[in-house]
C-alpha cells in the first residue's frame, strides 16, 4: 500500500481552509448587506422613482399625483411583485443618487442606457423604451428622409448631445438657439425647415393644438434604449432577475405598446421590434429569448450598443475587440444587415457601372448615325439634342426627369418612375451625346481611307473613336455615386446610410472611397485589355488619351 | 399652374438663382486655380531628367484621374471637420471650399496632362501648338462648371440647391420641372457661346500651328 505524501489530517485541515477562504471571498463579492428584495417584502411596500416633469412619462395629475407612461409601469412592478406602490419624484439631476443612497428601491426615469451608467447603477435588462432624436416639421414639407435635410438649415437646442453628430452624419446645417422655447420660435417663424429634438418631446408637443400643422415624419435615428435602475449592489441579486424577467414579460405579452398607446405615443418602432424578437422561437420551439444558464441573456436579445468583445465571440468578437483597441467600428464585419446593404449598394453600382457604359456607346453609334443620314431635320435635331445634353449638368438632368417630369407624371396617371431607370438614361445620354459627336467624326475621317476594305474601314473607325468614348465611359462610371441623390440604393446611398445609423463615418467613407476607386480602375484596365483584343497591339492607355478626349469634349 | 404664373414665379426668383450661379462660377474658378498649380508641378516633374520624379507625378497623376470627384465629395464633406482649431483661432471650413478641392482633384489630372504637352510643344519651339493650352482649359473650365452642381449635395447654396429651395418655398409640385430646365438654360447659355468661340480659336491656332 502507497502512503500518500501529506499525512490525512493535514489533508482535512488544508481542505477546511479552502472551504473557509471561499466563504470569506464570497462575502466579499457579494457585499455584506441584505438582499434588498428581503427588506421591501418586509415593508410590503415597493418605493419606485419617476419623474414629475416629462410628460407624457412622468407628470403630476391635477391632484398633484404622479403619472404617466412610467408610473403605470411601476404599478405594474408593484402589481406582480405583489406589494404596496409608493411613488416619489426624482429628476434627472438626483435619480442615481437617490438609488445609491437607498431612497428607492428603483427608478423608471427616463434613463438611457449607456456604459458609464452601468458602472454607477444596475441597469435592468432587456430595456423597456427607448428615444430617439427626430424633426418636428412642418406636414408639407416634403420631408420623409434623413438624407432629404442634406444642407438645409435644421433648428436645435444648445446643448443636446446628438447635436454634433447628428449634424456630421446628415451634413446638416443646425442652427443652433438658446432653449426649446426659443428653438420652436425660430421654426414657426421659418428660420429652418424642421427642429431636432427628442422624438418623445416632441410627441408631446404634437398633442398641442398649436402643432397641428406639424408633424414627425422621419424614423427616429441614434435610438439611445431606456433601462430600469436598481442600486450598483443589487448586482447579479434576486432583484435584478426578477425586475429583468418582468421587463421580458411586458415585451412578450405587448404590455408595453397597450401602455405607450394609453399614454398617447405615436407607435414606437423599439418596441414592435421588441415585442417581435421576444416572442421569437428557434426551430426546435425553444424561445430565442430565455435566460441562458449564467442568467444573462443571449447576446441577440441584448442591447447590441452596449455589448463588448467578451460579451461574444467570433467576427462579432474580433469587430468588437478592434473598436474597444482602435476606435474603428467595423460593423460590417459582423453586422448583416449593414452588410446586405452594402452588398447590394455594390451590386447596384456594378449593374448601373455596366447599364450606363453599354447604354451611352449605343447611344453614340445610334446618334453618329442620325447625324449622317440625308434628312437635314432629324440631322439638325439631333445635333441639338446631343449639344444640349452636352453642356447641362447630368445632376440636373436626372431631376428634370424624376423630379420635373416624374411629378407631372404621377399626379397625371399615378404611374412613378423607378430611379435607377432614370438615373441610368439620363447618364447614358449625357455619355452618349458626347460619343456620337466622337463616333461621327470618326466615321468622317476614316471614310476616305478604307480603299474599299470594311475590315480595315472598322478598324480605323474603331482606332479613331476608341479614346474618346473610353473617356466617356470612364466618366459616366465615376458619375454613376449621382443615382443616390434620388435614393437609388447604391454604393454611396448604402454607405451613408450606414454610417447614419452607427456614426461611423471614418470607417464607411474611407471604404467607399477605395472600393470606388478600385472600380474606376476595373474599367480603364477592362478597357486597355479590349483594345489590346480588337486592335492587336499594344498602345498604352491611360497616360494622355484620357485627357485628349477630356479636351475634344470642348 | 398657368403659363404666366409660372413665368412670374421665374422671374421673381430670378435674382436669388443668379447668385446661385456665382457661386458655381466661383467654386469652379477656385478649383481650377488650385487644380492648375498642383497639376502645374506635376507637369513639370514629368519633364524632369529624374526617372523616379517622372515616375512619380504619373503615379500622382493617375490616381487623380480615377478618383471619382462626385465620390471625393462626400469623401472631403465627412472627413473634414467644420471647424478646425488651430493655434487657439477657430476656423471654419465651408462646404463651398470642399467642392471646390474635390472637383480641383480632376483639374490636376487634365492640367498635368495636357500642360506637360504644351510644355515640351513650348520647348520645341511649336509656340502656337504650346498655347492650345489655353483653349482646352477654358474649355475644362466648363466642364468643370457642370460638375460644379454637384455641390449641392453637400449643401453649397449654388443654383441647384437654391432651385429647392424655391421649390420648397414656392411649395406647387408642378413648377419643379418649369425651374429646373430654367436652371439648366443658365448652364447651356453659360456654355454654349464660350465652347462656341474656344472652338474656334482653336480652330485658327491649329491652323497657324501647322
Amino acid at each position: 500500500m502507497r502512503t500518500t505524501l501529506w499525512p490525512q489530517a493535514f489533508r482535512i485541515r488544508v481542505t477546511r481552509a479552502l472551504a473557509l477562504l471561499t466563504v470569506i471571498l464570497s462575502a466579499l463579492a457579494a457585499p455584506a448587506h441584505a438582499d434588498r428584495l428581503d427588506l421591501i417584502q418586509k415593508r410590503g411596500s415597493l418605493i419606485v422613482g419617476v419623474k414629475s416633469d416629462y410628460p407624457p412619462f412622468g407628470m403630476l395629475d391635477a391632484d398633484g399625483k404622479l403619472v404617466g407612461f412610467e408610473a403605470d409601469l411601476a404599478h405594474d412592478i408593484a402589481e406582480k411583485m405583489g406589494l404596496a406602490l409608493d411613488l416619489r419624484s426624482v429628476t434627472s439631476a438626483n435619480r442615481l443618487q437617490k438609488l445609491e443612497d437607498g431612497a428607492v428601491d428603483l427608478i423608471v426615469a427616463t434613463l438611457g442606457d449607456t456604459q458609464q451608467r452601468r458602472q454607477i447603477a444596475t441597469l435592468i435588462e432587456p430595456n423597456y423604451y427607448a428615444s430617439g432624436v427626430n424633426i418636428l416639421t412642418r406636414k408639407d414639407s416634403g420631408i420623409t428622409q434623413w438624407s432629404d435635410l442634406r444642407g438645409r438649415k435644421v433648428c436645435a437646442t444648445q446643448g443636446a448631445l446628438y447635436n454634433k453628430a447628428m449634424a456630421q452624419r446628415y451634413l446638416l446645417d443646425l442652427q443652433v438657439f438658446n432653449g426649446t422655447r426659443d428653438t420652436k420660435l425660430a421654426l414657426r417663424d421659418g428660420r429652418c425647415v424642421g427642429y431636432m429634438y427628442d422624438d418623445t418631446s416632441i410627441a408631446n408637443d404634437l398633442l398641442q393644438p398649436e402643432w397641428q400643422d406639424y408633424g414627425m415624419p422621419l424614423a427616429s435615428a441614434m435610438i439611445s434604449p431606456w433601462a430600469i435602475a436598481i442600486a450598483r449592489a443589487e448586482k447579479g441579486g434576486r432583484l435584478e432577475t426578477m425586475l429583468g424577467n418582468i421587463v421580458a414579460d411586458w415585451h412578450r405579452s405587448g404590455r408595453l405598446i397597450a401602455l405607450e398607446a394609453k399614454a398617447k405615443l405615436p407607435p414606437s418602432d423599439f418596441l414592435a421590434k421588441a415585442n417581435t424578437l421576444w416572442n421569437a422561437k428557434e426551430v426546435d420551439g425553444q424561445p430565442v429569448c430565455q435566460r441562458l444558464p449564467s442568467g444573462a441573456w443571449p447576446v441577440q436579445c441584448r442591447n447590441k450598443a452596449l455589448l463588448s468583445s467578451t460579451d461574444v465571440g467570433g467576427l462579432y468578437g474580433l469587430s468588437l475587440m478592434i473598436r474597444e483597441k482602435t476606435g474603428f467600428n467595423i460593423t460590417l464585419l459582423h453586422d448583416h444587415y449593414d452588410q446586405r446593404l452594402f452588398l447590394t449598394g455594390l451590386l447596384t453600382t456594378l449593374e448601373m457601372v455596366l447599364v450606363c457604359i453599354v447604354g451611352s456607346v449605343a447611344i453614340g453609334f445610334a446618334g453618329a448615325a442620325l447625324m449622317r443620314v440625308r434628312n437635314p431635320v432629324v440631322r439638325g435635331l439631333t445635333v441639338t439634342i446631343a449639344t444640349f445634353a452636352r453642356m447641362t449638368p447630368p445632376l440636373l438632368q436626372i431631376y428634370v426627369v424624376f423630379f420635373g417630369i416624374g411629378s407631372y407624371v404621377v399626379t397625371r396617371y399615378g404611374w412613378s418612375f423607378d430611379g435607377f431607370v432614370v438615373a441610368a438614361a439620363a447618364l447614358s445620354l449625357y455619355a452618349g451625346a458626347s460619343n456620337a459627336f466622337s463616333i461621327a467624326t470618326a466615321l468622317k475621317l476614316a471614310a476616305p481611307t478604307h480603299g474599299g476594305n470594311p475590315r480595315h474601314y472598322r478598324t480605323e473607325v474603331f482606332r479613331l473613336a476608341y479614346v474618346p468614348v473610353m473617356a466617356a465611359s470612364v466618366n459616366v462610371v465615376k458619375a454613376t455615386g449621382m443615382a443616390s441623390t434620388i435614393a437609388v440604393p447604391e454604393l454611396i446611398y448604402a454607405s451613408t446610410g450606414i454610417l447614419a445609423e452607427q456614426g461611423n463615418a471614418d470607417v464607411m467613407i474611407n471604404l467607399l472611397m477605395l472600393v470606388y476607386f478600385l472600380i474606376v480602375l476595373a474599367v480603364v484596365r477592362l478597357f486597355s485589355l479590349a483594345e489590346r483584343r480588337i486592335m492587336g497591339s499594344a498602345v498604352p492607355v491611360g497616360s494622355d488619351g484620357a485627357i485628349e478626349a477630356e479636351g475634344q469634349k470642348s | 399652374m398657368s403659363f404666366d404664373a409660372i413665368l412670374h414665379t421665374l422671374v421673381t426668383w430670378t435674382p436669388y438663382l443668379a447668385e446661385g450661379f456665382v457661386w458655381n462660377i466661383l467654386v469652379s474658378l477656385v478649383s481650377m486655380i488650385v487644380g492648375t498649380v498642383i497639376g502645374g508641378g506635376l507637369a513639370l516633374l514629368r519633364l524632369s531628367p529624374r526617372r523616379i520624379l517622372v515616375r512619380f507625378s504619373l503615379g500622382v497623376t493617375e490616381v487623380c484621374r480615377n478618383i471619382p470627384t462626385f465620390v471625393f465629395l462626400f469623401y472631403l464633406a465627412y472627413i473634414i471637420p467644420v471647424e478646425i482649431v488651430y493655434d487657439g483661432g477657430v476656423f471654419s471650413f465651408p462646404a463651398w471650399l470642399k467642392a471646390a478641392l474635390a472637383l480641383s482633384v480632376a483639374v490636376v489630372g487634365f492640367v498635368s496632362d495636357n500642360l506637360s504637352v504644351a510644355l515640351r510643344e513650348w520647348r520645341a519651339g511649336h509656340v502656337m501648338s504650346a498655347l492650345l493650352f489655353i483653349p482646352n482649359w477654358t474649355s475644362y473650365l466648363l466642364i468643370i462648371i457642370m460638375a460644379s452642381s454637384t455641390a449641392s449635395v453637400i449643401g453649397v447654396g449654388e443654383i441647384v440647391s437654391r432651385c429647392n429651395t424655391v421649390i420648397a418655398a414656392v411649395g406647387n409640385n408642378d413648377l419643379m420641372l418649369w425651374i429646373y430646365l430654367y436652371a439648366m438654360l443658365w448652364f447651356f447659355l453659360f456654355s454654349f457661346p464660350l465652347t462656341v468661340l474656344m472652338n474656334t480659336i482653336k480652330a485658327r491656332m491649329q491652323k497657324r500651328a501647322v
